[in-house]
């Protein structure tokens, strides 16, 4: 999956799911959302079935610095390509 | 200190009804709210009693996603119920969040409708079937999702109650946010119970041979309470909650006063934690009398536990005797809508409230021939008007709790 194609993807969960209303690649996931602890787990499943594979505990403990929609997308890049590679 | 705790709102979702006009409407024609057992297509087929106390029409929730993502089934009904007293109070968003408001609030065992997916995941061989249960699945289902999931709806900071003792979890949530209140650990709470559709307590009730089995052609003919012809209890679902607020401070900022609790007690069996206890029953309704500080004369009607088992009814008959005598009016408001579990204590509180302010007592229903063990009290065997200034309301659950909830009508104006 591309950059554009990963995109559309999240930004379709983040609305279907998420309740997300005009989510911006640079908004601040919590303050403009509302996105809490609690999404980031569900989101974090919603990756992994996306992916077709488990995250491990180290990769998920990564995804706690995440804060915009543009690091939820460098995230999954970063864990494909170490899946890839 | 001890001070006076009042009633100020209430909201029950019921089997006879959700809206307070609903409900008086089915407790004066008699409407029962026992219907066919859903299929759940896992336990139905294997359990004999094909009844259940069903709520079977839609409720406007109106939540968004930010309140239902930590929610279960069960939690859905306990914030619409919490919703609702908190609208119908009046109460200042301020006050709500100050942490002088508490909740006491719980169900018999969280959601039983989570639990069952998240052990589904046992049986299934798939990883991402395991990697599924999360920490939201714990949220919803555990054993005090109901209570913190109306403190996170609305904001509230106060004591956080969660009082899971099966039959008696709601009664018990209002006694001690009685206490709560009385003693001045808290100015309000909200307190109350509920439980969801749920077959795997249909199947426990149905294994010890408790469950109602000769009426599943006929639902709304059970359960019958002290009936001759009573064979046993009907699990149901539903949710109450009451607004308790301390006295002067109700009167203060005008808030309509329901009723006052005037007394609780709660004590064990001690032993078996099955069977009925005459000596524990018994202690627990003088207790009560004793917390209240009035004469079992005083007491104008009961609102009896009364499942609809074959001995419970007895027992519970002979507690009521030895205290009050055969003077009060007795109803088992269980045979409209079955034993709703950890919400029954709150309903029957809440329905004994409609019922005094209306001014009659609803007969118990299916009661079409007393059982002689249970002749020497006062049934309600029709609509009764007349005055009630005092109310039981007795509970008692698995594990060998017992309550009785004592609720008066406005003592100020005498009414």
């Amino acid at each position: 999956m591309n950059r554009d194609e990963l995109q559309k993807k999240i930004i379709s969960i983040l609305e279907d799911d998420f309740e997300f209303a005009h989510p911006g690649l640079t908004d601040n996931l919590r303050d403009d959302h509302g996105f809490d602890s609690i999404d980031a787990i569900e989101l974090l499943a919603k990756i992994e079935t996306m992916l077709g594979f488990q995250l491990t505990r180290e990769e998920k403990e990564k995804a706690m610095s995440i804060r915009t929609i543009n690091d939820i997308l460098d995230y999954i890049e970063a864990i494909q390509t170490a899946h890839h590679s | 200190m001890k001070r006076r705790v009042v009633i100020t709102a209430s909201s029950a979702i019921t089997p006879i009804g959700y809206k307070r006009s609903d409900i008086i409407e089915s407790l004066l024609q008699g409407r029962s709210g026992v219907k066919p057992l859903r299929d759940d297509g896992l336990l139905t087929q294997h359990i004999h009693s094909r009844v259940f106390g069903t709520v079977d029409y839609p409720i406007d929730y109106g939540f968004t996603r930010k309140d239902t993502k930590t929610m279960g089934p069960v939690a859905f009904y306990a914030c619409q119920v919490a919703k609702d007293v908190l609208a119908a109070s009046g109460l200042e968003q301020e006050f709500i969040t100050s942490g002088r408001l508490g909740v006491s609030f719980s169900s018999t065992h969280g959601s039983p409708t989570v639990q069952r997916n998240i052990y589904k995941t046992f049986f299934s061989k798939l990883p991402s079937e395991f990697s599924s249960i999360g920490a939201v699945d714990y949220l919803k289902s555990m054993v005090h999702t109901t209570a913190v999931n109306i403190t996170r709806m609305f904001g509230i900071t106060g004591r956080v109650i969660a009082s899971s003792t099966a039959c008696t979890t709601s009664s018990q949530s209002i006694g001690l946010g009685y206490e709560m209140v009385k003693y001045g650990m808290q100015d309000a709470m909200i307190c109350g119970g509920a439980d969801e559709y749920d077959t795997t307590t249909v199947a426990v009730f149905d294994n010890l041979l408790a469950c109602s089995v000769a009426y599943n052609d006929r639902p709304e003919c059970t359960p019958r309470p002290f009936d001759t012809k009573r064979d046993g209890l009907v699990v149901g679902e539903g949710a109450g909650a009451v607004l308790l607020e301390e006295y002067e401070s109700a009167k203060r900022r005008g808030a309509t006063i329901l009723g006052e609790v005037i007394g609780f007690a709660c004590n064990n069996n001690g032993g078996d934690l099955i069977l009925p206890n005459l000596d524990g029953i018994t202690a627990t309704l003088r207790l009560a009398l004793k917390d209240a500080d009035i004469r079992p004369q005083d007491v104008d009607f009961v609102s009896a536990h009364a499942t609809a088992t074959k001995m419970g009814d007895v027992i519970e008959a002979q507690a009521i005797n030895a205290v009050y005598g055969g003077r009060p009016l007795i109803t088992g408001l269980k045979s409209y809508m079955g034993h709703t579990m950890g919400s029954c204590g709150a309903i029957e509180t809440i329905l004994t409230l409609y019922m005094m302010e209306q001014g009659f007592i609803a007969p118990t229903l299916n009661l079409d021939s007393v059982d002689e063990r249970c002749r020497m009290l006062n049934h309600v065997r029709k609509v009764t008007t007349g005055e009630t200034r005092i109310a039981a309301i007795q509970n008692f659950a698995f594990g060998g709790v017992n309550t009785c909830l004592l609720i008066a009508r406005d003592r100020d104006t005498g009414a």
